[in-house]
């Protein structure tokens, strides 16, 4: 299903406010959304939220003849499908550009920069050797998708174990994973792709589109790149033509982010050993969080109504008449006035308090003790004639 | 800045008496219902047969004309009828026509030769014509088209080949579903609250400020860019909400119902219209009036 266009007022909109320096999230330029890495529980299964685009890797392997050019070597291969789910763009079995895109830009990344040694996976060389399967699933597009495929191919390989292997002369012996404990790949580096996305030909850059963003976007340029900055590979896409500074600008930009990934990287794998080896629980489900706010949904109550209307007419009867309030403000003292009435203070309840009768009469001519304090006397300073407020309202 | 909380509350679904008996006479039925185990009947849309028995396939209501049994689905995307007046996109501009998009399955169609050339005038599209189509129609534009026929895959071939189609200007689009417009003798309103409104049939509702004076030698391609005023400004912003208001609660949109929901809105503020307390009243009272206003 195709989908539905941008209006030209939205599409105005986005580029007013990049343009003001203003992305729809709130980020700044450089930053990049929210990243959760989470791993499953078998190894290798890796899930990347960046933000709210979702990704998941799986990686396994198996045993196959190596390629006669190469008869020493292991097999990586990389699949990256895009899943309807994903968005309503994405058909199945459609080959469109942005898949050839992403999977090409995938496999540049982690196969020609050789950060997986591939002559360890060797068994028995021009027979047997290992092949290393990198699948990865989109199931959410909110743009953005380059950098999280590649953070989950390389955390799901760097998480991945696969079975050991005893060779004895001719006879190769799989062990199972209960058998031997499995061994992880050796892994030289882990190199990252970062997006810089292009607007107003070239003149506006933010890192990490995303979905509405890349809707505008003019061109993209992804560098992929390890800790130790070396670049892996970059890929300008949209025709778009950068500046030799804008480049080493956004690679300078790549070098720090990477650094930061790498770091949540790493600290994600070491969570996931500690737990394993504590023997806790690990996995998706794990992962998810346990707060949650259930709500309450409550029916309708019967209510008694046989005698509603004389039990509301006695409440009526019993209570009194509300007095009327002054509005303006009474003169007290010299230099105290009173606005309003408060209520009658329930702190200290005398015996006196609860006999009085409702309505008070309080003789005009005696002084008016206003305050509450427990001093033994208050003083007014200045006699003059007072109003007498009236009575309090009952509590 | 105030942040509101609402608890979660039992929804009381408030429907009148006269609805009630509506409902009783249409046969609603939902994928898997079996409508009859009758064979004698040819099965139409969103029917299959299963085990001898005719079945539903999508939810909605039983049609029957003669022998044929078909099911119209409740929410489905926009079948066009010759006639329609559509509010739609351009996504795509190729040699000789433009594809608009319009809600349905696929994308409408709109022939250079169903236009109305700038200035009017009445002769044959020359190439030259072909070439300046982009100034005409770009992507991302908005027009109002009537449906003029229908391919054999079901697309739509539309026209604009009347001085109140043509390309739209400065107003608010509002999507609802197509089942919710109700087909009238006339789709553009002049609202008495001070807007006008376009009830397109594919569920794109287009409200926009009374124009002054209309432009007659335009021909429907020239757009007003001056500022809209604050008061209209509003007046539009209520009428997008009460749209919205309306169609969640499955009101048939036309003028009438529009007004009511206008006027029963106007002691809400704005942005108070969504909320589903308000929703509630406000819809009850436009059902009310629009029962009193029937009969």
């Amino acid at each position: 299903m195709r989908d539905t266009p941008l209006s030209n007022c939205e599409r105005l909109f986005l580029l007013k406010a990049i343009e003001a320096k203003k992305r729809l999230d709130g980020r700044q330029t450089y930053d990049y959304r929210n990243i959760k890495i989470t791993f499953g529980t078998d190894y290798g299964c890796c899930s990347v939220e960046l933000g709210k685009t979702r990704v998941l890797c799986q990686v396994s392997c198996e045993l196959v003849p190596p390629k006669d050019s190469r008869p020493t070597e292991g097999i990586m291969f990389f699949n990256l499908e895009l899943s309807p789910m994903a968005s309503p763009a994405f058909e199945p079995n459609r080959q469109s550009e942005l898949l050839v895109t992403l999977n090409r830009q995938l496999e540049r990344c982690l196969r020609n920069s050789k950060c997986i040694d591939t002559e360890s996976l060797c068994v028995v060389s021009g027979e047997k050797v290992w092949q290393i399967r990198v699948d990865v699933h989109v199931l959410n597009q909110d743009g953005n998708l380059m950098d999280a495929a590649s953070i989950a191919a390389i955390s799901a390989l760097s998480h991945f174990r696969r079975p050991d292997v005893a060779i004895q002369g001719q006879d190769v012996t799989v062990f199972s994973p209960e058998e031997r404990d499995p061994i992880p790949l050796s892994i030289y580096h882990m190199p990252i792709c970062v997006s810089f996305a292009f607007f107003l030909q070239g003149s506006y850059l933010l890192v990490d589109p995303c979905e509405r963003e890349e809707r505008v976007k003019d061109g993209l340029l992804v560098i992929a790149m390890n800790k130790h900055r070396e670049i892996c590979s970059i890929q300008s896409s949209g025709g778009i033509m950068l500046l030799k500074d804008q480049v080493l600008r956004c690679s300078k930009i790549a070098s720090v982010k990477v650094s930061e990934i790498t770091e949540l990287i790493n600290k994600a794998l070491e969570n996931d050993r500690k737990i394993r080896k504590e023997g806790g629980k690990f996995g998706f489900a794990e992962s998810m969080p346990k707060e949650r706010i259930t709500t309450l949904k409550r029916d309708d109550a019967p209510v008694e109504m046989t005698d509603v209307k004389e039990t509301a007419s006695d409440i009526v009867n019993r209570t009194e008449t509300t007095t009327e309030v002054v509005p303006s403000p009474v003169l007290v003292a010299m230099g105290t006035a009173q606005v309003g009435e408060g209520i009658v203070n329930s702190w200290a309840l005398d015996e006196d308090e609860e006999d009085e009768p409702q309505t008070e009469d309080r003789k005009t001519d005696e002084v008016m003790v206003i305050s509450d304090s427990e001093e033994e006397e208050v003083v007014i300073l200045h006699e003059e004639a007072q109003k007498s407020t009236k009575t309090s309202k009952q509590k | 800045m105030a942040v509101e909380m609402r608890l979660p509350a039992v929804h009381k679904h408030i429907s009148l008496a006269a609805s009630q008996s509506n409902r009783d006479d249409k046969h609603l039925v939902v994928p898997g219902d079996v409508i009859t185990s009758d064979t004698g009947f040819m099965r139409g849309h969103g029917t299959y047969m299963d085990e001898d028995r005719l079945t539903a396939s999508v939810a909605g209501e039983v049609e029957r004309v003669n022998k044929l049994i078909c099911v119209r689905p409740l929410k489905t995307r926009y079948n066009g009828e010759v006639g329609d007046v559509v509010i739609g996109r351009i996504t795509e501009v190729q040699q000789k026509r433009w594809k608009v998009e319009t809600n349905s399955r696929l994308d409408s169609v709109l022939l250079l030769s169903s236009v109305n050339l700038p200035g009017g005038e009445l002769r044959r599209r020359s190439a030259q014509d072909e070439l300046a189509m982009r100034d005409y129609l770009q992507e991302g534009d908005l027009i109002s088209a009537e449906v003029q026929s229908i391919f054999s895959d079901g697309a739509l071939s539309l026209h604009t080949r009347s001085l109140k189609y043509g390309k739209l200007g400065q107003g608010v689009l509002v999507f609802v579903s197509p089942s919710i417009v109700k087909r009238q003798k006339t789709h553009f309103h002049n609202l008495p609250c001070g807007a006008s409104i376009i009830l397109g049939n594919n569920g794109y509702v287009w409200l926009y400020p009374t124009p002054g004076q209309q432009d007659e030698e335009a021909g429907g391609y020239y757009t007003s860019m001056e500022p809209v005023s604050l008061s209209d400004r509003e007046v539009i912003s209520r009428l997008r909400n009460c749209l919205l208001a309306l169609a969640a609660h499955k009101v048939l949109l036309y003028d009438t119902s529009v007004l009511y929901c206008y006027e029963a809105s106007l002691p809400q503020q704005i942005k108070d219209i969504l909320k589903p307390e308000i929703m509630e009243e406000i819809i009850l009272e436009t059902r009310q009036r629009l029962v009193e206003h029937e009969g």
